[in-house]
């Protein structure tokens, strides 16, 4: 009976599949557009925007960078810039460019463009409202030595620089672009790349259609002959709504969705749907504590909570295979990763007694107490990051058998941002960094950049004493050492400070799901899991029905 | 009338000027504001100077009535300036979701009084002691208490994606409002139907029916022509105050459908605390509040007597 009805519904679908091919029959059958549902809107697609999702995915379509970055051996390899020369002390890049590279308003990409680019990228327009990009640290100038020829020059050596031309966020653009001013650059058309991909029309929060460009001839080589895209276009539709993507997916609607549940993986897995899990490359999806609050001040406090937190149940619990258990703060696949598993064992016997040694002792009610106050912790879930509210409910429930209250807290952006800099409000939060390089440990730890652990001389007002100079001495060194081995050995010494001092808990390796029809073929991901359809192709005449 | 309309302008005025000022108050209680949210993001990563020099240049620390003095003089010249958060002219962001939320409200709005009628003679052809009026009687606040994201998306599991009728993806203009107007129609035709009921039982409990009975006229007749005109009063000043909600954007339905109205518009204006998207549409929706009172107020003069009565009273000092 019920394999009869899903005949049914089978031979539905695929009369109705039929019917409505030969209404579409007016569309070019072999280069269709890709129906793409993301769950939400691009904003300003500046290029050292482009961490927000929706952003890199636009970017990585319609423009090209220097270099191109292997998503698996994660080495760089040429791309617009054919060869490169850089000094031994990591000082001085220079790049030499593929000549006849164009932007699609025509304009050549030489030199000079990449200058201008660059030197945008690098330090910010002030007058145009341009933020600099946070890669691209100690840059100083460029100089163009030819037309195809460029060099850029850093005030301190830069060794983060060559993986930081292959970013998105260092997609080049036309001059036109550039002229913009920030707030220009969230209308698409405003954006003038040299991709494989053109803007075609942009209908700011509801969709935004790109087509292909016939004359592209300059993908990166490690990826095959260079060829126009074989797909007409990508049309990116807003949906903000999870089952109605899902659902516009499998009824043959759409034909490629971002943003997946891991309760819906096994569904859209037993219907033969391609799913794919690309690592966002950095480090892991962590709890950073900030120790200048007074509850997980102690070293002893924060290690009890790293023992008591069962990281397993989370995964199994809340997630689905596509997110992988933490085995460090760095994610498995980066360079410099080492399993440091045995750091961070579930240990709630242990997790008490070091609560017990701190003073907290169980008082009324299964609270821990000391001088009449409770164990009580603050933070934000943070919505961007998959299952952030469920997976802090989660912990909540394992904490509260330590003794230890955690109360999550859902406030607007603004709130989130001014609380997540104020270790008197919150004692931790959830954090990751997309970035397949070492210096993505930087951008985490820096109190100039990200500043997760919330150290002195960062954006927080509040930060007052707290400062590791161990752990700064070492991300400065990371950051400025040019031998590529020491920079790993320096990472792995940073981690396991961070794990021995318990100033983060690891808990997954945070991917990024995307679903598509089985029928498109060969949808490649950059090194931090954005798709690129510059090789995808439909393989059969149905499409995705 | 001069006067009167002259004082319903000045009333208007001052409602908008309160909605702007208590808007932008409220927007400025809450923590951070616009800047912050957009360039302090931990996703930019930039430095505490960076972002120092950035608040600089939008002038975001300058005093509060410093900015409220700017913020009214930009909208009194008509210029609505620039979404922060999405990178667009709010002018831009206005012309899309307007006609969107327009075609949305006018079909919804034209379904829910399609059903009203409809629900209205039901009503009548079951009197309300009997167990069938009852039960008919009870269908309205039933409906109406579904809450109307899962009546959403039920119509789309079941429309689009079951039976396969129609797209909610990549459909035209007027082709992608349906199945939303069709949702907010019942939804909506069901807050209408219950005070229709009420006020034509009511009205119809009067002995003149009876009389109109007895003469020999039609249920139909008497319903349009002598219970409709009599009864419908309540649901106009309904029908307007839930018209100028629809124009204020269905927020639950927009999202669901994915479909960028006003409402979706407001959500996202509100959460990345954009002020000059807000500001614009409230100003925009008290705007029409006030349009669409004042129509409703029209209609109900030339429906009602007693209301032309009222004002003619208040007209002679």
């Amino acid at each position: 009976m019920f394999k009869s009805r899903l005949f049914l519904y089978w031979f539905a679908a695929q009369v109705g599949g039929l019917v409505l091919s030969g209404l579409a029959c007016a569309k070019s059958v072999e280069q269709r557009v890709v129906t793409y549902l993301d769950s939400q809107a691009h904003t300003s697609l500046y290029p050292p925007a482009a961490g927000f999702y929706p952003n890199g995915m636009i970017m990585a379509q319609i423009t090209d960078r220097l270099t191109w970055q292997d998503p698996q051996t994660l080495e760089i390899k040429p791309w617009i810039a054919e060869r490169w020369e850089i000094s031994p002390d990591k000082t001085r890049y220079i790049f030499y460019l593929r000549p006849g590279v164009t932007f699609s308003d025509g304009s050549a990409l030489d030199a000079a463009a990449v200058a201008r680019n660059y030197d945008t990228f690098g330090k910010g327009n002030k007058l145009l409202h341009l933020p600099p990009a946070e890669v691209f640290s100690n840059y100083d100038h460029s100089k163009v030595l030819t037309p195809y020829s460029v060099a850029f020059y850093f005030s301190a050596p830069s060794p983060g620089f060559l993986q930081g031309t292959s970013v998105l966020g260092a997609g080049l653009v036309s001059a036109k672009t550039l002229a913009h001013r920030f707030e220009e650059l969230g209308t698409g058309q405003n954006i003038i790349g040299s991709g494989p991909f053109v803007v075609q029309n942009d209908i700011p929060g509801k969709e935004i259609t790109l087509r292909k460009r016939p004359d592209y001839a300059w993908g990166p080589p490690n990826l095959g002959p260079a060829s126009a895209a074989q797909l007409a276009g990508i049309h990116v539709i807003v949906i903000p709504e999870d089952s109605i993507r899902i659902g516009a997916l499998l009824s043959g609607q759409a034909d490629f969705i971002r943003d997946i549940t891991p309760q819906d993986e096994a569904e859209i897995v037993r219907q033969h749907y391609c799913m794919y899990a690309p690592s966002t490359g950095g480090v892991s999806n962590s709890i950073a504590f900030h120790p200048e609050n007074k509850f997980v001040q102690d070293e002893r406090v924060r290690r009890a909570l790293l023992l008591g937190t069962n990281r397993a149940e989370i995964v199994s619990q809340l997630f689905s295979p596509s997110y992988p258990l933490a085995k460090s703060i760095l994610v498995a696949p980066a360079k410099g990763f080492q399993d440091y598993s045995d750091l961070m064992p579930f240990d709630p016997a242990k997790a008490n007694a070091l609560l017990a040694e701190a003073g907290w002792q169980m008082g009324s009610g299964g609270w821990r107490q000391k001088d009449g106050q409770s164990l009580t912790l603050t933070m934000h879930e943070a919505p961007q990051h998959p299952q952030s509210h469920e997976m802090l409910i989660l912990l909540a429930t394992q904490w509260r058998k330590l003794g230890v209250e955690l109360r999550v807290i859902s406030g607007s952006p603004g709130m989130t941002i001014l609380d997540n800099l104020n270790a008197n409000r919150t004692a931790m939060a959830d954090v990751e960094v997309g970035r397949a390089d070492l210096d993505v440990l930087s951008e985490e730890l820096m109190a100039k950049h990200r500043n997760v652990l919330l150290q002195t001389g960062g954006q927080s007002r509040y930060a007052k004493t707290y400062t590791d100079s161990f752990l700064n001495t070492k991300l400065e060194a990371l950051v400025s050492t040019p031998d590529e081995t020491a920079r790993q050995t320096i990472a792995r010494t940073i981690q396991e400070h961070i794990l021995e001092h318990a100033l983060m808990i690891p808990v997954f390796e945070e991917p990024q799901v995307y679903v598509g029809t089985p029928a498109l073929k060969n949808v490649l991901f950059e090194a931090v899991g954005r798709p690129y359809f510059y090789k995808a192709y439909f393989a059969s005449q149905q499409g995705g029905r | 009338m001069a006067r009167y309309i002259g004082y319903r302008l000045l009333h208007a005025a001052l409602v908008l000027w309160g909605a702007y000022t208590l808007s932008f108050l409220l927007l400025q209680v809450l923590p951070g504001d616009a800047v912050l949210v957009r360039f302090q993001d931990p996703e930019l990563g930039l430095s505490p100077q960076q972002i120092a020099d950035i608040r600089q240049a939008y002038g975001a620390d300058d005093g509060v009535l410093v900015q409220y003095w700017h913020a009214l003089l930009n909208i009194l010249h008509g210029r609505l300036g620039q979404s922060l958060g999405m990178g667009v002219p709010v002018v831009a962001l206005l012309k899309i979701t307007v006609p969107l939320t327009l075609r949305l409200a006018f079909c919804s709005i034209v379904l829910a009084v399609l059903l009203m009628l409809v629900g209205s003679y039901t009503a009548l052809l079951c009197p309300p002691h009997t167990r069938l009026g009852k039960l008919v009687r009870s269908m309205p606040p039933a409906v109406h208490s579904f809450p109307i994201f899962w009546l959403s998306i039920l119509v789309i599991q079941i429309v689009s994606f079951k039976l396969r009728l129609v797209s909610i993806i990549d459909v035209s203009d007027w082709g992608q409002v349906m199945l939303p107007a069709l949702t907010l129609g019942c939804y909506l035709s069901a807050a209408l139907i219950r005070v229709m009921v009420a006020s034509q039982d009511r009205v119809y409990a009067q002995p003149l029916y009876q009389i109109l009975q007895a003469r020999g006229l039609s249920l139909l007749r008497i319903w349009g022509r002598h219970l409709l005109p009599n009864a419908i009063a309540p649901v106009i000043t309904q029908t307007g105050m839930l018209f100028g909600e629809l124009l204020a954007g269905a927020i639950v339905t927009e999202t669901v459908f994915g479909l960028n109205g006003l409402g979706r518009l407001a959500g996202q204006a509100v959460s990345n605390q954009d002020v000059a998207v807000m500001q614009s549409i409230i100003i925009l929706t008290a705007t029409v509040f006030v349009v669409v009172t004042f129509v409703v107020d029209l209609v109900l003069l030339r429906l009602e007597p007693r209301a032309r009565e009222a004002f003619k009273i208040r007209k002679t000092p």
